[in-house]
């Protein structure tokens, strides 16, 4: 057993709930833009409807995410039942302190044994910090090209900056594909070293292994969650 | 042209032209709704209308009709108004004074008349189509002067321009890639020049006469556009309701989309996909052929073509966006976003090389997907799949700097042995002194 014990600590009630609906809305916002972009019979009131719900779900849940960060506690690292306020855990953490091109190394097979890390390694706390930005500027785009909002100054203004409604769309639709690419990484890095840190975040599940002191970034010792430390 | 017009009322005028007052005011409300306002304001266009042509001086409205880079689209289409109909007689109400197509004279002559027209002020120009830059501007050279000439001198004076038609407004199909004649609009030529003359910007390929129609006569409302030369343009834009991008609102403010009569059919998702296909026949909505109603701004729907006959939607083919016109931004030009127009978005060029978007992302997304197959076998084959690797002893930065390590190892209970830890530690140090010597060496040679 190589991994960290993952205690719900990791992910409070909140997150998991966050995490869900930006899932749905996600997958729904997908599939529904690629039915208004390749339309097929019948669909396309309904698909549109959910698209403009979805969007505006998933900007809202995104703003009660960040909101939230600062009020939620959240474990700082992988391992333990300490918690501190869930921000912290996004910005640079000692544990992470030169880390990032470890994890590099790591993916690429160059090195053997994996890196220490806090709860966020540093190519995962990168690429999640930027989906709230990508999340907005989705929002943004789609306002720009949905028609009640369409004419308003600050969507007009947008418009202008990238140079019309047509290379709005393309922005719009490439960002989807940046989701999408996201999603695969996501997915596949979340689940390749076993299914239980999926688990933990969908479903609250813990499951034993190693316990991380966050104050001294070692590893102190193993828990097998038969109650004993 | 002549006295006798202006000493007759309008009413007499077109009673000789056999069009009763109630057929003017139906003309004038269709005038006023294309215009933006609503049909209750047909008096308040006839009044103007009347006012206007009995006050003007020398009778007539003065209009100059340029033509810079275009094909005359915008004159034919302004040519094939029927006659009689009311319209062309409200517009030989107007002094066309010169027009390179329409007028029977030439030469010297024309030059002459337009000259004193832009002498005595207070006049219109018409300007179709795009001015080119490129060449020193030859490419438009008219009677010793350069195309950016022509518009600068004829517009330095003038009431207002009128950019007719798309190319006028940012340079259309004369602009687009690659553009060798640097062709652009003609708001862009007048703030190149430092010109304020207030531009109205009307685009379409070509634009429709009845919004020409509609612009002039509201322009003849605001009293020969003197509230222009008085620069009170704050109040000029109110009444003209333009747009921040000088069009008006009424004609440019909503997307052919919001006016379609196949729109219904796109809410049902009932859809041609083929041309010639039973859904076509159907009359189903054009968005999958590429249709880009959603995105350009115009009341073709409402104001129609050909004295409200059809449209292109009703003739079956898909919305080409011809009214996409920046005048800001030469590069949001039709033909340049709109292109290939039976596809639903455009095509992206870096350079000469040619892509479709999704060809670009979907593309990307598969080759990361190929990627990610072939690191999880990577994975498999090292072992990491259950669980991953061991964790290091030993962050590698720590190892390199014990002094200044993150990790307090000391604590460390790794494998329930701080002995064994220690003596992990120090061999991990001295692998990088190793790896380090050799790089080191590396280098020196």
């Amino acid at each position: 057993m190589a991994h960290l014990a993952h205690y719900k600590e990791a992910h409070p009630l909140p997150f998991v709930i966050t995490h869900w609906v930006n899932l749905c809305a996600m997958i729904c916002l997908i599939i529904t833009g690629f039915l208004i972009h390749f339309p097929v019979p019948l669909t396309m009131g309904i698909a549109r409807g959910i698209h403009i719900f979805c969007g505006i779900v998933i900007f809202i849940n995104c703003i009660v995410r960040i909101i939230l960060a600062f009020f939620v506690k959240s474990a700082p690292t992988g391992g333990t039942r300490k918690v501190v306020k869930d921000y912290k855990t996004w910005l640079p953490q000692k544990d992470n302190r030169h880390q990032g091109p470890q994890w590099v190394k790591y993916y690429l097979f160059m090195k053997k044994d994996h890196p220490l890390s806090a709860k966020l390694g540093v190519p995962q706390k990168l690429s999640y910090l930027l989906i709230p930005i990508l999340i907005i500027l989705m929002f943004i785009t789609g306002l720009c090209l949905w028609t009640p909002t369409a004419s308003s100054g600050f969507c007009q203004w947008c418009l202008g900056l990238v140079g019309g409604a047509m290379s709005m769309r393309v922005i719009h639709y490439f960002g989807m594909y940046v989701f999408i690419i996201f999603m695969f990484i996501h997915v596949y890095l979340a689940n390749v070293e076993g299914t239980e840190p999926t688990k933990l975040m969908f479903f609250r599940k813990e499951h034993g292994g190693l316990v991380y002191d966050p104050d001294k970034h070692v590893i102190v010792g193993e828990d097998t969650l038969d109650g004993k430390e | 042209m002549s006295e006798s017009t202006a000493t007759y009322g309008l009413v007499d005028v077109l009673a000789a032209r056999g069009i009763s007052r109630r057929s003017f005011l139906k003309f004038c409300g269709t005038l006023a709704v294309a215009a933006g306002l609503s049909s209750a304001a047909a008096p308040r266009v006839a009044n103007a209308l009347e006012t206007e042509l009995e006050n003007a001086k020398g009778g007539l409205f003065p209009v100059l009709w340029i033509e810079g880079a275009s094909c005359t689209g915008c004159t034919e289409s302004f040519a094939q108004i029927e006659t009689p109909d009311v319209g062309k007689v409200v517009l030989e109400l107007i002094a066309l004074n010169y027009s390179d197509v329409l007028c029977a004279g030439a030469g010297h002559s024309l030059e002459r008349a337009k000259e004193e027209t832009i002498q005595n002020g207070n006049y219109v120009v018409v300007y179709e189509g795009g001015i080119t830059q490129g060449f020193g501007s030859n490419t438009l050279r008219v009677a010793m002067e350069t195309g950016e000439e022509i518009l600068v001198h004829a517009a330095e004076n003038a009431a207002a321009v009128i950019a007719l038609g798309s190319c006028a407004v940012n340079g259309g199909w004369m602009a687009a890639y690659p553009n060798p004649a640097e062709a652009t609009g003609v708001s862009a030529i007048l703030k190149k020049h430092g010109i304020a003359t207030p531009v109205v910007n009307m685009p379409g390929c070509p634009a429709n006469p009845e919004w020409l129609m509609s612009v002039l006569v509201q322009v003849l409302m605001l009293g020969g556009a003197g509230a222009l030369v008085e620069g009170n343009i704050p109040a000029v834009v109110s009444t003209l309701g333009l747009n921040d991008e000088a069009k008006p609102q009424g004609i440019y403010g909503q997307t052919i989309h919001d006016n379609c009569e196949r729109r219904p059919h796109f809410e049902n998702g009932e859809f041609v996909y083929e041309f010639g296909s039973k859904e076509e026949e159907l009359g189903y909505c054009l968005y999958p052929l590429g249709c880009k109603g959603p995105q350009t701004k115009a009341n073709c729907g409402v104001t129609m073509w050909n004295n409200r006959r059809s449209w292109c939607i009703q003739a079956g083919s898909p919305c080409i966006g011809c009214c996409e016109a920046n005048p800001n931004d030469p590069g949001d030009n039709w033909v340049e976003v709109n292109t290939p127009f039976y596809k639903r978005d455009r095509d992206l060029h870096i350079g000469s090389t040619f892509f479709r978007p999704t060809t670009v992302a979907a593309g990307l997304t598969g080759i990361v997907a190929a990627a990610l197959i072939i690191h999880g076998f990577g994975m498999k084959k090292s072992g990491r799949m259950d669980g991953g690797a061991d964790f290091e002893k030993v962050r590698a930065w720590d190892a390199k700097n014990p002094d200044k390590a993150i990790g307090q190892y000391e604590y460390s209970v790794m494998d329930g042995d701080p002995v064994k830890m220690k003596a992990a530690q120090e061999e991990i140090a001295k692998q990088y002194e190793v790896a380090e010597e050799a790089s080191a060496e590396e280098e020196g040679r």
